[in-house]
């Protein structure tokens, strides 16, 4: 076992706010520059550059997971990391049933593509993928769950968008993975990591978190957060 | 004024908490950032939110708010129901929108 630098929370060109450099192809030559090892792409309420992140990462040398950031109901932003293609696949089932189609105004907003493996745009979302599902946190834990996923509340001491922000404080009975951490670590019953929730290229790898494993997959990032086997979250940057 | 005079005057649906309908509204918050309601809210205020989530009574009952009214048709959780029926805080329900539900509110208090 040793350490391994990953970071989990970065945004492609699917999500408006990503910028137009952020391609699956140069988030993986960058992550592999800043010395990560595993990373995912965790686009707004969608995971439809997943797939072809995955597949570069794997001629790249890097570990690619396959996750989403989603918006639940109370307008709480969520982590959500899968196992493997077939059950991202069912979350973006999920992700299109509780989607709210509000169109999205490109010029205003930013655009939502989705590209293949040559940088060509095959497909642009037209509604508006920040939009807050129709789904409360708990029904999307549960769904998370059902899927085998790891469920992580994502920057919980931001102003806006947060755990904290929407609703208050931490529910007693939240069955999160871990929680990630933009500012000062709290005191928590839950793992804490750090990101860096990159939107432009250069903020890759700006925050990651250091974990004790075998390899970088999905399936040690879970035993990590639930401190199995000596697999553990070692160290946070600041 | 008691939540039970809303209740009628503005037609809402009483979802649970009926134990407090005689509670009494002095004010009123309305507010869907629940940190925004436990920074600012003061007791006695009747709360209007689209929120549904449980952590809204905690809240409530943190605050020592008279009731809570949801708005734009939605429904609490069963959890939410729970709390509100342990803490005797109602829960009421209105499709009105919140500026609506909130306008004709700061109206009737203003009368008293």
């Amino acid at each position: 076992m040793r350490p391994i630098r990953a970071d989990i929370h970065i945004h492609s060109v699917l999500s408006p706010c990503g910028s137009l450099d952020m391609s699956p192809a140069a988030i993986i030559s960058k992550a592999i520059e800043k010395g990560l090892e595993m990373i995912a792409i965790s686009d707004h309420n969608s995971t439809l550059n997943c797939n072809l992140a995955v597949e570069l990462g794997k001629e790249a040398g890097l570990s690619v997971l396959r996750g989403a950031e989603v918006t639940t109901a109370e307008e709480v932003h969520c982590l959500t990391i899968f196992p493997d293609e077939n059950t991202a696949s069912a979350f973006q089932k999920f992700l299109n049933e509780k989607i709210q189609h509000i169109k999205n105004v490109p010029g205003k907003f930013g655009y939502q593509l989705v590209l293949d493996r040559d940088e060509n745009i095959i497909d642009e979302v037209e509604y508006f993928l920040p939009a807050a599902l129709t789904a409360s946190i708990d029904e999307v834990e549960k769904k998370v769950h059902s899927l085998g996923g790891l469920f992580i509340p994502a920057h919980i001491d931001r102003p806006a968008f947060s755990l904290y922000s929407q609703l208050g404080f931490m529910p007693s009975d939240l069955a999160a993975d871990a929680v990630e951490v933009t500012g000062k670590l709290p005191e928590i019953k839950f793992p804490v990591i750090r990101n860096s929730d990159s939107h432009i290229i250069d903020q890759v790898g700006r925050r990651y978190t250091t974990y004790m494993l075998n390899e970088p997959t999905f399936s040690e990032l879970a035993m990590a957060f639930r401190s199995e086997n000596g697999r553990s979250v070692i160290s946070v940057t600041p | 004024m008691k939540v039970i005079d809303l209740v009628n005057e503005l037609d809402l649906q009483v979802f649970s908490g009926k134990e407090g309908l005689d509670n009494e509204v002095s004010c009123g918050y309305t507010s869907d950032l629940l940190s925004d309601v436990m920074g600012h809210a003061e007791a006695g205020s009747i709360w209007v939110t689209i929120q549904t989530h449980k952590n809204v009574m905690a809240i409530a009952s943190l605050k020592d708010m008279p009731a809570v009214i949801i708005t734009s048709g939605e429904r609490p959780g069963e959890e939410t129901v729970e709390q509100s029926n342990n803490e005797n805080i109602p829960v009421l329900g209105t499709t009105m929108r919140s500026f609506e539900v909130s306008g004709k509110i700061y109206n009737i208090l203003a009368k008293k």
